[in-house]
């Protein structure tokens, strides 16, 4: 029997005025399928998720069936719902219920009345079987992001579900635990058998393994097949979602390449060696060297060190740097290494016990704070939300600046005119970035701060927002970047810097720094850098592909 | 011992490792018979088992808090004759009022009960951890209220600290240069804020909660201290005790006037063993802490 069957699903939200989020649906969901379900932001994907679950459904006008093990599943009691269909979250924060690892783990169990014994077993073996042991004593708030995640993933399988849906579980993670927790839900598919249903932006980890693949665009379903199929699919009907698929995908059809299509980074790999069986014509792309001394930087790092707290370890151990005007600047490196506490010390909300940062030629101690941040120096924080103190984003933009005009303007660079009266909580993640970044340029900073800016967002907005930051590059703004979006800095940057062991180890224009790596690369990169040189991107390969194949 | 061993500054404590009902009813004996009985043996016995049990506990850090006790202690002591001028035997006068040895003493007494009622609550603290209450009285609705505010109070603090951050690095929030008028208004804002967000969490909340059943059935709690027969034995020499100390008190034995006159009861005959009982009761954290320390360095040196 199949887990889910949804027959022509529509929904309206009351607020929504007729327009219908979710527009005859009809999906099926087979026992021990893995699901990916991919669309932009505000295609429908978390409504259609929340209404597999009754008590998550949201209120609104609704038709059609959805079925669960063949009984509608307004029918299926509390209990089973509440056992069966696990639910995963975005927010790592907010699903977290108690104060203790343990206690979160058994606080499905308290729900459903199990006994102490039936509790002791379930919650000793999902702690192992997730790796919990070592923290099962530890206080929620010491863990890091992906270990709560993991842990909400835990206390939910413990109430052994036969559905887990997850709902763009990884979009607060960094890349590593991102890629560790989908590895989990993939061992959980494939050892349990459990279906897994899931949403995500990071494709390129999820999509080689799923069963099928479904595509949404505006509350529609405009593709349900298999993962490699859904690319050509995409490709001719031109869809924006294109930008989403792992690079091989997007190298294969772009490059116009037949047969079967390579999903990951080994066959991609395959690819590239049958159809040049010998050396191309054309094997390297030019790699344009940094220049050897930065003249006049925006911005000049000489040996910071800093620490937290007297007796911690020092986080910053000697991080020199000179950022050339005008450029994006990136910083890569691993979690937690100390690469936000190098923007903080940059703008002053902590300083470093030894060392000199000078914006703009001047020494950072000789400003003063309203000079320092008053068309000089600002920063995007890595949660845009921090940002936001007013009831709507015109009332956010306004607390910057009086002047209209500007604030227009600034509102139309990054695109948010037609939100400009909605409240910020209410925007998706790419939006309120764009409302943030919008307050943050209303100081008219010449050097601008950005912490991990595209987490959480699609690759539609990712564009986007690369797209008003070539505009503000071309006002002369400097920008400094910290992320761990290897794939974004490879394509925007101009320079870019590893950061790893509290100092800045190498400098290098984004080809010479992603083709000297072998494993921190991108995966366009690791895919072609045995028939290509200093390829990069997916563009990069897909215009060397073509040059040869013309030629 | 119990699955547990919470963290303390000195590594492990045999105490902490009980059962929380063990220790709860240790603390509250302790800290109750510390405050009704009124006797300067018993309440010198209480100083030196809470400034033991202290000092195990916190290490060389506890040395400091009780040097500091010290000039509290002192300060109370003198304030009470200001305040109360019974007494008989009068040392001198302040501005004619009489500042007597009884009144001396009791506030001597009175400051005492309170220096060791602080230390037996720092002793509570160290041990009886958040988790360890709610355990305890797990099974109320209440209990479940509680572990989620005491998340809160720490998010919601390192939010705080998140938005003044972030606007500070916009140029916005309050400096040193600001006034106090821009400071209150920037408290406000950073306030209001924290409310929303708080709100927008607790929708998350609920909706995580719901979806793993909350109020489907009846709740159980999760007992993750297991009583152990030691956990037993320790809890049924406590109330033994605990019993002793309560017959000598009741029968007179560890009553104490000072005021008008002193009139403090002797501790001989039956009444002696109700005091040794009380030294006992109060020595019991102190002494397990010792066993297993010299346990642990026996079974090391065999190594």
């Amino acid at each position: 029997m199949e887990h889910f069957e949804i027959q022509n699903l529509t929904f309206s939200y009351p607020t929504a005025k007729g327009k219908p989020s979710l527009q005859n649906i009809n999906l099926t969901i087979g026992q021990g399928e893995y699901v990916v379900l991919c669309g932009k932001s505000g295609s429908g994907k978390t409504t259609l998720l929340r209404h597999l679950k009754p008590v998550l459904t949201p209120h609104g006008k609704r038709s059609g069936e959805i079925r669960f093990l063949g009984t509608p599943i307004e029918a299926v009691n509390q209990r089973d719902q509440a056992a069966k269909i696990g639910f995963v979250m975005q927010n790592p924060d907010d699903q977290i219920v108690t104060d203790k690892v343990w206690h979160e783990l058994a606080f499905g169990l308290e729900s459903l009345g199990c006994d102490q014994k039936t509790m002791r077993a379930r919650v000793a073996e999902m702690a192992c079987y997730f790796g919990i042991q070592d923290w099962f004593h530890r206080e929620v708030a010491e863990l890091s992001g992906g270990q709560k995640q993991l842990l909400n993933l835990a206390s939910i399988m413990a109430m052994r579900p036969e559905v887990l849906i997850l709902d763009e579980p990884t979009s607060q993670l960094d890349p590593i635990a991102a890629s560790d927790f989908l590895n989990t839900v993939r061992k959980i598919n494939a050892e349990l058998g459990t279906t897994v249903v899931i949403t995500e932006h990071r494709l390129e980890d999820i999509f080689p393994y799923a069963d099928h693949a479904v595509v949404m665009d505006g509350g529609r379903v405009i593709a349900d097949d298999m993962p490699h199929k859904i690319g050509k699919l995409l490709h001719e009907q031109r869809n924006d979602m294109f930008a989403a698929m792992p690079t091989p995908v997007r190298v294969f059809y772009e490059a116009g390449g037949e047969g079967k299509c390579p999903l990951t980074v080994r066959d991609g790999r395959n690819w590239l060696n049958s159809i040049f069986p010998e050396a191309p014509r054309v094997s390297a792309l030019p790699a344009q060297l940094p220049d050897e001394e930065v003249k006049d930087p925006a911005l000049s790092l000489k040996e910071l060190w800093f620490r937290y707290e007297k007796d911690s370890p020092d986080i910053l151990r000697g991080v020199s740097a000179q950022i050339p005007r005008g450029s994006l600047y990136a910083v890569v490196g691993g979690n937690g290494a100390g690469k936000s506490t190098v923007l903080k010390n940059i703008c002053g909300i902590c300083r470093p016990y030894r060392g000199k940062i000078k914006v703009f030629g001047k020494p950072i101690e000789k400003y003063k704070s309203a000079e320092l941040f008053r068309n000089c120096l600002a920063m995007l924080p890595q949660d845009p939300k921090s940002l936001f103190v007013k009831k709507t984003v015109r009332e956010e933009l306004e607390e910057m600046s009086r002047d209209t005009g500007k604030i227009q303007e600034t509102a139309e660079l990054c695109q948010i005119t037609p939100l400009l009266d909605s409240h910020p909580y209410d925007l998706s993640g790419g939006e309120q970035q764009r409302a943030a970044l919008a307050k943050v340029l209303l100081t008219e900073p010449k050097l601008l701060l950005l912490d991990e800016p595209t987490k959480g967002i699609d690759s539609f907005f990712k564009e986007t927002f690369a797209a008003i930051l070539s505009q503000l590059k071309n006002r002369g703004v400097t920008i400094v970047m910290v992320s761990h979006d290897v794939e974004f800095c490879a394509r925007y940057a101009d320079l870019v810097s590893m950061f790893f062991d509290g100092q800045i180890l190498t400098t290098d224009t984004p080809r010479r720094f992603f083709s000297a790596n072998s494993f921190y690369t991108t995966a366009a990169n690791r895919m072609s850098r045995c028939v290509f040189q200093n390829a990069v991107t997916a563009e990069d390969v897909v215009g060397l592909c073509r040059q040869n194949m013309e030629g | 011992m119990s699955a547990a061993l919470p963290g303390n500054a000195m590594g492990s404590d045999a105490f902490s490792g009980c059962h929380p009902a063990v220790n709860f009813v240790f603390f509250l004996g302790a800290i109750g018979f510390g405050v009704v009985i009124l006797h300067p043996a018993y309440l010198l016995a209480g100083a030196v088992g809470a400034a033991a049990y202290y000092l195990l506990l916190h290490g060389k850090k506890g040395w400091k808090m009780i040097f500091g006790l010290f000039p509290l202690f002192l300060v109370l002591t003198a304030i009470n004759p200001l305040l109360n001028t019974q007494g008989q035997t009068i040392f001198f006068r302040v501005f004619g009022r009489p500042y007597t040895a009884e009144a001396l003493l009791y506030g001597a007494m009175i400051a005492g009960i309170f220096v060791v009622t602080l230390l037996w609550f720092g002793c509570y603290h160290a041990v009886m951890t958040s988790d360890k209450f709610t355990s305890l009285f797990g099974n109320w609705a209440l209990s479940l209220m509680l572990v989620m505010v005491l998340r809160l109070i720490p998010n919601l603090l390192r939010k705080a600290r998140q938005i003044a951050g972030a606007r500070r690095s916009v140029g916005r929030g309050a400096g040193e240069q600001n006034g106090n008028r821009e400071k209150l208004t920037e408290g406000m804002t950073v306030l209001s804020v924290l409310i929303s967000w708080a709100l927008e969490g607790g929708v998350g909340t609920a909706d995580s909660m719901r979806s793993r059943g909350y109020g489907v059935a009846k709740r159980t709690s999760f007992q993750i201290y297991r009583m152990t027969p030691l956990d037993r034995g320790l809890l049924a020499v406590i109330l033994f005790l605990a019993a002793a100390v309560l017959a000598t008190a009741i029968t007179g034995g560890a009553s104490a006037v000072f005021i008008p006159a002193f009139s403090i009861a002797p501790i001989s005959g039956l009444h002696a063993l109700g005091f040794a009982a009380y030294c006992c009761y109060l020595l019991i954290p102190t002494v397990l802490h010792i066993k297993e320390a010299i346990q642990w360095s026996i079974s090391r040196s065999r190594i």
